[in-house]
């Protein structure tokens, strides 16, 4: 009875569990309101959304299933589907092959070294709109670095950025100048490689390209798998290049579905149907990524699990 | 005095300072100062006017707004800044989706009717029929100013002036090379033939070849003859000068297949594609190269570009010369603006009316036509002792009353922007343009079915619901 007496007059919550849990909340109170407020409200209401006619100005007006019968009937669906596609399939394979190579030769102990990784992590730094800006001057078709480069070897000009055979190319070759970020984390994974695997594997006769296949990739797997579906996530999230350079031009080669959504929503006035853009796109994403985990997870090595 | 704050404390402490910072988040921002009569007049007996996306200089607001609330002591004019990152459109829809729209906005004239028609804007005719000054007959330059203003009987919004392209030339070229300029006589205007004639001879590769000859190098060019601009406003000006439309006033239908718009299109892409004169438009712009560099370079010797760009062509070393566009069958051009508008859900409509004829206002009109970067939409500005009061040098070379007086008033035409045309032009039009444009079709070849297409858009689109 005293005992719990004292314990009637101590602060509440009363027990230490709780207070640390509270002061727990509290501080990590900061991210989940954020999340609520600006992500799953806002999603839940753009789920609302699917299911009406909003131009933004007066309220919505429910029209059932016409975003949905609208969007299987709408060519520019399709085309922006097919055209992000086409930039993730090649832009994250080509990225992750390319910046596992720069994080492999800036792994090198030379002198200088972190002058190098500092100039190749440089351009992820650049913010998205200079980035833009400063591609659509090497890919000028008229005075482009690029195309200076073509006519030094006497091949003509390409108009990269008008051709739609070209756009989408030249927008890939401008993502891939910011690998930067994606080989700071390979380098990173890197050089948490024991040196003494490599020196187990140089005693057993294994020389670089063994110690490559059999050492390095298998330990950076899961380094590769993490960088894979970031950049999945990302390359279908892709809005700047195709909005500032572009603009979904030429001939909607360079439609990315994010541009579409954005277009519809914010220049078409039509925000029930860019909602239903928008969460097929995050239901396209979640099961892509499902897939990725699923089919390609199973290779990916866990020293600690040892699976 | 050394006491420690307990957790418990520091708890409380920190939920008061956040609560207390976040009513202070919430609280509306005071009104920026705007003067001395603001300063003077009490805020509660003053009625506040937002106004989004200032159509004038920043140079030139704090004398307007001196001048304004002289005028409307009970009003105070207060301009909502333009977000970073975010386009105007963008903003004035947030700021609508919030509740919290502008009481007065500008409005580009492609979304003007789109907005009209969505109940967005609040209709001011009885506003203008009340007004001496506006409703006056010979207040505006007409009919473009019925045409750009009435949607559907009723008037949303006042035309801050006109804008229309024409050629612009550096002086010292022509001199230099002996060619006599381009008139902005519209009755002198170069036809069609003669022009492509004179853009063969101006345009010129580094060796000194002219396209035709045998030796011409297109890949490295010291100059070309022309530069016309592909997109809307000096397309229209081409249609115009065959003797077409783009969209039909009467059925406000896209008419871009009439044989008469498909050839002049035609005509503008043969520029470069056909004759060789012209570079890729495109490609110079997104290098941030416009008209304005590539006169002052003498890369191009006639460019084409609007007339606002006056107000900086003026000081190219060289001198600009200007002059109206070629005809094709007759002169032509485009006459374009935004509008000033009242917002439907405006709290004080006649402030806000108040704030738009004040914008629409001779003086604040002309401040900006001296400075080249409009023309006048008012015929008080347009008599003679009014122009020779503004049109002077040296923002406005010799000759060039002939294109406010003439060419623009009697040439110009108005492109009227229906209810969701710009979904129909970047769905349908703007890809077959990039074809005739890069050289993959004709004209004719495509043109119908976009034009079909794009009708069909805006059908769809003007059959949304509205209420």
């Amino acid at each position: 009875m005293v005992a719990e007496a004292q314990r009637s007059k101590l602060p509440w919550p009363r027990t230490r569990r709780a207070r640390r849990a509270l002061t727990g909340y509290f501080f990590i109170s900061p991210f989940i309101l954020g999340f609520f407020l600006f992500f799953v409200g806002p999603a839940l209401v753009a789920a609302w959304l699917t299911m009406f006619d909003w131009n933004m100005i007066r309220p919505p007006f429910f029209i059932g299933l016409g975003n949905f019968k609208k969007m299987f009937a709408d060519d520019l669906f399709y085309q922006s589907l097919k055209v992000t596609a086409y930039f993730s399939l090649v832009s994250v394979p080509v990225g992750l092959v390319l910046s596992f190579f720069l994080a492999l030769l800036m792994n090198f102990k030379t002198r200088s070294i972190a002058v190098f990784r500092t100039i190749y992590y440089l351009p992820s730094i650049v913010p998205a709109v200079a980035n833009a800006v400063l591609w659509s001057f090497v890919l000028n078709t008229e005075f482009g670095l690029l195309n200076a480069l073509l006519d030094s070897i006497g091949l003509p000009k390409i108009a990269w950025l008008q051709e739609p055979e070209w756009a989408m190319p030249a927008i890939i070759l401008m993502s891939l100048w910011a690998l930067g970020a994606t080989m700071v984390i390979y380098l990173a994974g890197l050089q948490g490689i024991p040196r003494s695997l490599y020196e187990a594997a140089e005693i057993d006769g294994a020389g670089r390209w063994a110690s490559l296949i059999n050492v390095t990739i298998p330990l950076m797997s899961p380094v590769i798998f993490f960088n894979l579906i970031i950049g999945i996530i990302g390359s279908f999230q892709i809005f700047t290049a195709g909005f500032l350079i572009t603009g979904g031009g030429p001939q909607h080669a360079t439609l990315f579905y994010v541009l579409y959504i954005y277009r519809n929503g914010l220049q078409y006035f039509d925000m029930g149907y860019a909602s239903l853009l928008a969460w097929v796109l995050f239901f396209l994403i979640f099961a892509l990524t499902l897939l990725v985990f699923k089919y390609v997870g199973r290779y990916v090595y866990y020293e600690d699990v040892g699976s | 005095m050394n006491q420690q704050l307990s957790r418990r404390r520091f708890l409380h402490f920190s939920g008061a300072a956040l609560g207390t910072a976040a009513l202070a988040a919430c609280q509306p921002a005071a009104p920026a100062a705007t003067g001395e009569m603001s300063e003077a007049q009490p805020a509660a007996e003053r009625v506040q006017i937002e106004f989004l996306g200032m159509p004038g200089s920043p140079d030139l607001i704090p004398e307007e707004q001196e001048l304004f609330h002289d005028e409307n002591p009970n009003i105070e004019w207060v301009l909502v800044q333009q977000a970073q990152g975010t386009s105007r459109l963008e903003q004035l829809m947030a700021l609508v989706v919030a509740g919290t729209p502008p009481d007065t906005s500008r409005v580009e004239s492609d979304v003007y009717r789109t907005f009209a028609h969505l109940g967005l804007l609040l209709p001011i005719t009885s506003y203008i029929e009340a007004d001496p000054e506006f409703s006056a007959e010979d207040y505006w330059i007409q009919p473009q100013e019925d045409d750009r203003q009435v949607y559907q009987g009723e008037s949303y919004g006042i035309g801050s002036c006109w804008v229309a392209p024409h050629f612009y030339y550096n002086v010292s070229l022509f001199e230099e090379l002996g060619v006599e300029p381009p008139s902005n006589d519209p009755e002198e205007a170069w036809g069609w033939d003669d022009f492509l004639a004179i853009a063969t001879d101006l345009t010129v590769d580094v060796n000194g070849n002219h396209p035709g000859d045998s030796e011409f190098d297109a890949n490295n060019m010291e100059r070309w003859g022309v530069n016309w601009p592909t997109w809307w406003i000096p397309l229209h000006a081409a249609v115009q000068s065959n003797g077409s439309d783009w969209i039909d006033a009467e059925s406000e239908k896209i008419v871009l297949d009439s044989p008469e718009a498909m050839q002049a299109l035609q005509n503008i892409a043969d520029l470069r594609i056909a004759h060789g004169v012209m570079p890729r438009t495109e490609a110079l712009e997104a290098l941030g190269m416009g008209g304005t560099q590539l006169l002052e370079t003498k890369k191009v010797a006639l460019q084409v570009d609007g007339s606002w760009a006056l107000s900086w062509n003026w000081e190219i070393e060289g001198g600009i010369g200007t002059a109206v566009l070629p005809k094709m069958t007759r002169p032509g051009t485009d006459m374009q603006a935004h509008l000033v508008t009242v917002v439907k859900d405006a709290e004080n409509p006649d402030e806000a009316w108040e704030l738009i004829r004040f914008l629409s206002s001779p003086w604040y009109q002309e401040r900006y036509c001296r400075s080249g970067l409009w023309l006048p939409s008012q015929n008080a500005l347009m008599t003679e002792e009014s122009i020779a009061d503004w049109c002077v040098a040296p923002e406005h070379p010799p000759g060039y009353e002939l294109i406010v007086t003439e060419y623009a008033p009697n040439y110009g035409h108005y492109l009227t922007m229906p209810v969701g045309y710009v979904k129909a032009a970047e769905t349908a039009l703007n890809p077959v343009f990039s074809q005739i444009f890069n050289g993959e079709a004709r004209a004719e070849d495509v043109l119908p079915a976009a034009v079909a297409e794009a009708n069909q858009i805006m059908e769809t689109e003007q059959a949304r619901p509205t209420s």
